[in-house]
């Protein structure tokens, strides 16, 4: 639509011999939406009596990784008698995916490190997916070279921790740091998942990271940068708002002998995608629990159309829900979840790239979001003209409710523009690349690990659980990643089955 | 109107110095020692205006029409000045002298210019505010251009684009002349048609701008370019001297007419000649059909799959009379499969097993080339290999690049697969690596009669690496891990410098 004003400034444009370049037009908008289903739980609207009446030993409530995993778990030890209780149209929770055109794309977590030892079940569930043959790891699916890079002082360097630029002394805290977590990893205190290894108590879980980098002679304002971009990336926090137990444990838990880490174009969807084909049959996806309350020894699980009849809930929902749906829980007023930006933008051409070539994950020093991963990074094309970037951005700077707030009451317009605006800082061309920006605001997406959550009392009554209902998320570890999901999802499929009995 | 004029001056100021840096940086380009070419180019683009400010005396009546007739040579040759030049150096031996003689010309009219327009000035203005006016305006014109230079027009318009842009500067403020001066010429319709003749000239010459380029740019080869084409994945070019054909790709060279057969000989006779009765063969990469026409001389050869990303260059391969020649009409033969897809997802989606696989690809330059050199990739071929078969891997210079070639050895060993590697000299190459590999064992076979280059004796030779070529440790190439990547930019990157 060449307005007479366009056309002007076109012909301008085109007299000092520059392409005339019109605003490229940009689609897109927010997906998923769910606080709204949410929002009517937390408002305790009245929802109808429901249709039906479903008797079965086992409810799990929560289709995301937890549940799949507590469903995974079940099926193996042959007990079928259970379902999963989706809220959404589709299970996944933060595993959801997407797919457009060009390529599928993650909506949340999207990938996960190589295990080691320690992580028993993400090893049994990886060889069953064939990710883990003989010992040895799919090449297909670690991540392909080159893995990383950081935009630092105008240009790109390979790997994330600050390279160029850096004095002697920065240079000597980063290996003095290395040192630190060396240390730290032969404690065994520090693994994954972190119940087996956890303390119950810390003096590192009294202070937050940052505090604990000062007080040890770690002032490097690099060191502090890669410190602050962990936690913001593993647990949506800064580093002054995370336990330095939570902080260290990011760096000394890891120590796997492969190069990773396992990442898929869609991200671990490609790890739901797999287990829903087993385990699909079990899902009930529309199903939001809208009531959970005690009767006589069992429980009873409520949705909009079926009161299910159970002798023990597997909930594997976020913790902060339950208080809504039983008034017989307290509100949780201690533990904090962060909220996320996850943004997917299609590009229409690759922007243009002086020296080193694009990585699977792209950081920029000192953005304030998390920078991009390439979801086509794990193609095997030799000539690709177009991809997805998945963009994260962890609302870290305020308190995690101003956050949310400043998440939910932006347009999309504003979003795109922050968006392209940080892009633009590596990519001047990105405005021309890209034709569509479809943005997800997850309000609570991933619980943090704050000073003290250790002896958080309210986790510690998630850990406990309650009579024949058993926590299932990484709530209960008071972080998020897919390894904790799981065992706590596992753990509570073990501790339903020991209580009913089987 | 003032600001009119003055704005003449700022143009035609920008022209000038455009076309001076244009010649220079041409010079410096073309010819190297770019200090030499710049001060020659300059000193003599002054000394030129010295002239023109000098003959300017002499132009006594008609100052107008003459500004105007000077503004329009001054477009034509400084507009194609760029082309000339770019010609000049593709086709003749001449192209120092024509550039000292266009930098004279062009100074010469560029000296008589600013002279010319401060005369036809004198009279509308003091002459205090008139000299400071086209003198600011002068510098200020050539502040523009030596910015606008190397910011914007070499990298967006290339030179002889710009050099054209400048000439429809020029002509563009004779025209536009006719109009200021209108009242101050005799024969304004016939210097009209002339201004807008001039400008449609140099439009033509920006239309074609990019044919002139690419003629020029043949001259960047050593020979003659029979053909030139982008493609949607390359460049493929192909040039001739005498009876040589050279294939480029990328401008990396392919192959020599010449030594051809050396190399594909070598890649296909060692392996397939030891496949006893090889029925099914694949050939990955290698569009060009050289390895298939080597591969067409077993009579046992029942069919032959072969999978290039690049449709064109097979079209080409296929149609190109003198291609067809060079590969006796491989495309052409019933046996020939061709599949235009890439490789490794082809690899993956399709089934089937063959008796002996050629893998021809381009050096390992990227990382999206170097995952044709993984493990995870020979894993999968090695699932496409019927009991017995062998596979022959192009596997770059073990000279050049001799961690680079031991690399892509380690890579196919550590896949499970025995390896024999060897090399042979290619002339237009140097010394080149291959390595054959299979799941059972391999006995140097009887070679096909009627080879160019390989015989009992010669074959034997090629399994022979001298000390300065002995394997050296290395570590695989993985998709996790691209050792190769690394290993072949550091090389080939010492080797350049």
């Amino acid at each position: 639509m060449p307005t007479s004003r366009h056309s002007r400034r076109a012909v301008c444009a085109g007299l000092v011999g520059l392409t005339a370049k019109a605003e490229r037009r940009i689609d897109g908008g927010f997906v998923f939406e769910s606080e709204v289903a949410g929002h009517a739980i937390r408002d305790r609207k009245p929802f109808p009596a429901p249709a039906r009446t479903i008797k079965l030993p086992i409810v799990i409530v929560g289709g995301g990784m937890a549940g799949l995993s507590a469903a995974w778990w079940l099926e193996k030890k042959g007990f079928r008698d259970f379902v999963v209780l989706e809220m959404e149209k589709e299970a996944g929770g933060n595993s959801r995916y997407g797919r457009n055109e060009v390529s599928a794309y993650p909506w949340g977590a999207h990938y996960v490190p190589v295990p080691n030892a320690d992580s028993v079940l993400v090893r049994e569930l990886f060889t069953e997916l064939g990710l883990l043959i003989d010992g040895h790891w799919d090449e297909r699916w670690l991540c392909h070279s080159p893995q990383e890079r950081l935009f630092l002082h105008g240009r790109w360097q390979e790997g994330i921790e600050p390279d160029i630029g850096l004095t002697a002394e920065d240079h000597r805290q980063f290996r003095a740091f290395d040192e630190r977590i060396k240390e730290f990893r032969a404690s065994r205190q520090f693994r994954i998942p972190m119940a087996s290894g956890a303390p119950s108590d810390s003096p590192l879980d009294k202070l937050s990271f940052r505090a604990w980098l000062n007080n040890n002679g770690f002032k490097s304002s690099y060191l502090h940068w890669l410190a602050d971009y962990s936690t913001r990336d593993d647990y949506g926090a800064s580093s002054a708002d995370t336990s330095a137990w939570a902080g260290i444990h990011y760096f000394a838990a890891r120590d796997h002998d492969e190069k990773g880490p396992l990442t898929w174009p869609e991200g671990n969807g490609w790890i739901l995608r797999r287990l829903l084909q087993k385990l699909g049959k079990f899902v009930r996806p529309s199903q939001p629990a809208v009531r959970i309350g005690k009767s006589g020894t069992g429980w009873e699980v409520q949705t909009p159309d079926t009161l299910y009849q159970c002798a023990a809930v597997v909930y594997a929902a976020p913790a902060f829900l339950l208080p809504y749906l039983d008034p017989a829980v307290h509100p949780v007023k201690t533990m904090n979840w962060s909220p996320w930006l996850v943004a997917n933008l299609t590009l229409d051409r690759i922007p243009a790239e002086k020296g080193l070539e694009p990585a699977w994950d792209n950081v920029i020093y000192g953005s304030p979001s998390l920078g991009y991963v390439v979801s086509t990074h794990q193609d095997i094309l030799m000539h690709l003209q177009r991809t997805v970037f998945t963009y994260y951005w962890a609302l870290s700077e305020a308190s995690p409710a101003q956050s949310r707030r400043d998440l939910l009451s932006t347009d999309w317009g504003v979003w795109k523009e922050r968006i392209l605006a940080d892009l633009e800082r590596a990519h001047r061309d990105i405005r021309q690349c890209v034709s569509r920006i479809d943005i997800f605001r997850n309000g609570h997406a991933m619980v943090r690990p704050s000073p003290g959550f250790l002896t958080n009392p309210e986790r510690k009554s998630w850990e406990k659980g309650r009579e024949r209902f058993f926590y299932a998320s990484a709530d209960v570890s008071g972080f998020s990643i897919f390894e904790e999901a799981q065992y706590r999802g596992v753990e509570a499929a073990r501790r339903a089955l020991a209580a009913i009995g089987r | 109107m003032a600001i009119v004029l003055f704005l003449s001056v700022f143009l035609i100021a920008a022209c000038g110095l455009i076309y001076e840096l244009i010649a220079g940086a041409l010079a410096s380009y073309l010819l190297g020692d770019s200090i030499l070419q710049f001060s020659t180019v300059i000193g003599t683009y002054l000394f030129a205006m010295g002239i023109g400010s000098w003959l300017s005396k002499f132009v006594a009546k008609g100052l107008v029409e003459r500004f105007i007739t000077i503004e329009l040579m001054v477009g034509l040759v400084g507009g194609f000045s760029s082309a000339i030049l770019f010609l000049a150096f593709a086709y003749t031996d001449a192209f120092r002298l024509l550039l000292y003689v266009m930098v004279l010309i062009i100074g010469v009219l560029v000296g008589l210019e600013i002279p010319l327009l401060m005369r036809i000035l004198k009279e509308r203005f003091q002459f205090q505010d008139l000299i400071a006016n086209v003198l600011t305006f002068d510098y200020l014109g050539a502040l523009g251009a030596s910015l606008l230079f190397p910011l914007v027009l070499v990298p967006k318009l290339g030179m002889v684009r710009s050099a054209l842009l400048f000439g429809l500067v020029n002509a563009g403020v004779a025209l536009w002349s006719t109009f200021l001066f209108q009242g101050q010429i005799r024969r304004v319709g016939r210097l009209r048609y002339l201004s807008v003749l001039v400008v449609a000239a140099l439009g033509v010459g920006m239309v074609l701008a990019e044919r002139i380029t690419e003629t020029a740019d043949a001259s960047l080869y050593a020979d003659e370019v029979v053909l030139a084409r982008n493609t949607r994945y390359q460049r493929i070019v192909i040039t001739r001297w005498k009876d040589d054909l050279r294939l480029f790709l990328n401008s990396h060279l392919q192959f020599s007419s010449r030594d051809e057969y050396r190399y594909h000989e070598a890649l296909v006779h060692p392996g397939l000649a030891a496949v006893p009765n090889a029925r099914r063969v694949l050939v990955l990469g290698g569009g060009d059909g050289l390895a298939v026409r080597e591969i067409l001389r077993y009579p046992s050869v029942e069919s032959i799959t072969l999978v290039d990303l690049d449709p064109e260059m097979t079209k080409l391969f296929r149609e190109h009379s003198l291609l067809r020649k060079l590969n006796s009409d491989a495309f052409h033969s019933s046996k020939v499969r061709v599949v235009n897809a890439d490789a490794f997802p082809w690899l993956e989606e399709h089934g089937g097993q063959f008796d002996f696989v050629v893998v021809d690809f381009p050096d390992p330059t990227n990382y999206a080339l170097g995952k044709l050199y993984t493990t995870a990739f020979y894993r999968l071929l090695k699932r496409h290999l019927a009991p017995g078969a062998l596979l022959s891997v192009q596997s770059t210079s073990p000279l050049f690049a001799r961690q680079s070639y031991w690399c892509i050895h380690e890579t196919i060993r550590s896949a499970g697969l025995n390896t024999w590697p060897y090399h042979v000299y290619v002339p237009s190459f140097g010394e080149w690596g291959y390595v054959l590999a299979g799941k059972g064992e391999y006995k140097r076979p009887q070679v096909p009669p009627g080879l160019r280059f390989l015989d009992q004796t010669s074959l034997a030779g090629l399994f022979q690496f001298p000390a300065d070529m002995a394997a050296v440790p290395v570590e695989p190439n993985k998709l996790n891990d691209q050792a190769l990547v690394r290993y072949y930019d550091k090389e080939w990157r010492d080797i350049a410098h």
